[in-house]
């Protein structure tokens, strides 16, 4: 019996969470093969996703977490989600610079594909983060709010709704900043 | 780990072309793999921690809870995730070829990353357990950033053996 609940109680718990994780980044991925392939540069921009998705999930997932832990302990008022932002912001902001001298360097010696301002590759990661943080992180302090007013666990409920929201968000910014900058 | 993706991907054009759908449901797919090993890291160092599993590299009876449970959480999130990505490419046009072969493709690439991130990161969270560390420190950043190279190549790879 124990042997089976325990089964049945990852089953239960995780399943959901993971569904609402499958549609937003179902929703990316439509943006993606519908709208970014259509561009000349296609394989110069799916070079930068993958990278940006990544960035998005290792720095909005601590952002989320340290919401959620301030939230509980009663420590959240407006210096720590202040502060938390800023090193949010400055971490994401150094990082998608990284991205983009390191796409440049991969462009130069592997794909060699010069269809746009190559300066471009810097920009492009740079405004896309910051409009998906400008979309992300008020959302998750909303959520995390709405979750701890309601008694739940802010930790089990906001991040895998988050990872959704955030993924959807990411590509649909990055194509905003594609057309924003007239990329071909 | 993130740019060896986005260069892969950009390197196999030809497959991105011949198979749309692939872009379609590949953030899915990274992300199915990342949040289970996620998962499994965090259930196994709360396992060690509170001393449900000895800090062993053996087989017991809760690691196999954990492995069924989480098998079966991953067998039901593909179907549900390539159900919802033929359906939403059917309706929005998506070119769809070849389906049963993608479906495969997609199967066995996940069923594979599934078996080889379970023994990796049993025996990585046992390892860096007995060294004192917290094995979520160390393991969920490597194992997200694996599982967003790992599943395309292995994606691509499956494609230009079995085509």
């Amino acid at each position: 019996m124990e042997a089976r609940d325990t089964k049945g109680k990852i089953i239960k718990e995780t399943f959901p969470s993971e569904m609402v994780s499958i549609v937003g980044d179902i929703l990316a991925g439509i943006v993606l093969s519908l709208l970014i392939i259509s561009f000349k540069s296609f394989l110069l921009l799916i070079l930068i996703i993958p990278a940006l998705l990544s960035l998005r999930g290792n720095l909005s997932g601590p952002f989320i977490a340290r919401t959620s832990r301030d939230f509980i302990i009663g420590e959240f008022n407006k210096k720590t989600w202040f502060e938390n932002v800023l090193a949010t912001l400055v971490l994401s902001l150094l990082t998608a610079l990284a991205i983009g001298v390191f796409s440049i360097l991969i462009n130069f010696l592997l794909i060699k594909l010069y269809i746009f301002h190559i300066g471009l590759l810097i920009v492009i990661p740079v405004i896309s983060i910051a409009l998906t943080l400008s979309i992300s992180i008020p959302c998750s302090t909303i959520l995390n709010f709405l979750a701890f007013k309601r008694g739940l666990d802010p930790n089990n409920v906001v991040n895998p709704v988050m990872t959704a929201i955030d993924d959807f968000f990411t590509v649909i910014c990055f194509y905003l900043t594609i057309i924003m900058l007239g990329v071909p | 780990m993130g740019l060896f993706s986005g260069t892969l991907l950009s390197n196999n054009e030809r497959v991105l072309y011949s198979f749309p759908i692939i872009l379609l449901v590949l953030p899915s797919l990274n992300s199915l793999i990342g949040d289970i090993s996620t998962v499994l890291v965090s259930r196994l160092t709360s396992h060690l921690y509170i001393g449900t599993l000895s800090p062993k590299i053996q087989v017991s009876d809760r690691l196999k809870q954990d492995f069924y449970g989480l098998f079966i959480t991953i067998l039901l999130g593909l179907a549900a995730l390539i159900s919802l990505g033929y359906i939403l490419g059917s309706v929005t046009g998506i070119q769809i070829v070849n389906p049963l072969f993608i479906i495969s493709i997609f199967i066995i690439t996940i069923l594979i990353l599934f078996g080889l991130m379970f023994i990796f990161l049993f025996m990585g969270s046992i390892l860096i357990f007995r060294k004192g560390k917290d094995p979520n420190n160390f393991l969920i950043p490597i194992v997200t950033s694996l599982a967003d190279f790992l599943t395309p190549l292995l994606i691509i790879i499956f494609i230009q053996i079995f085509m």
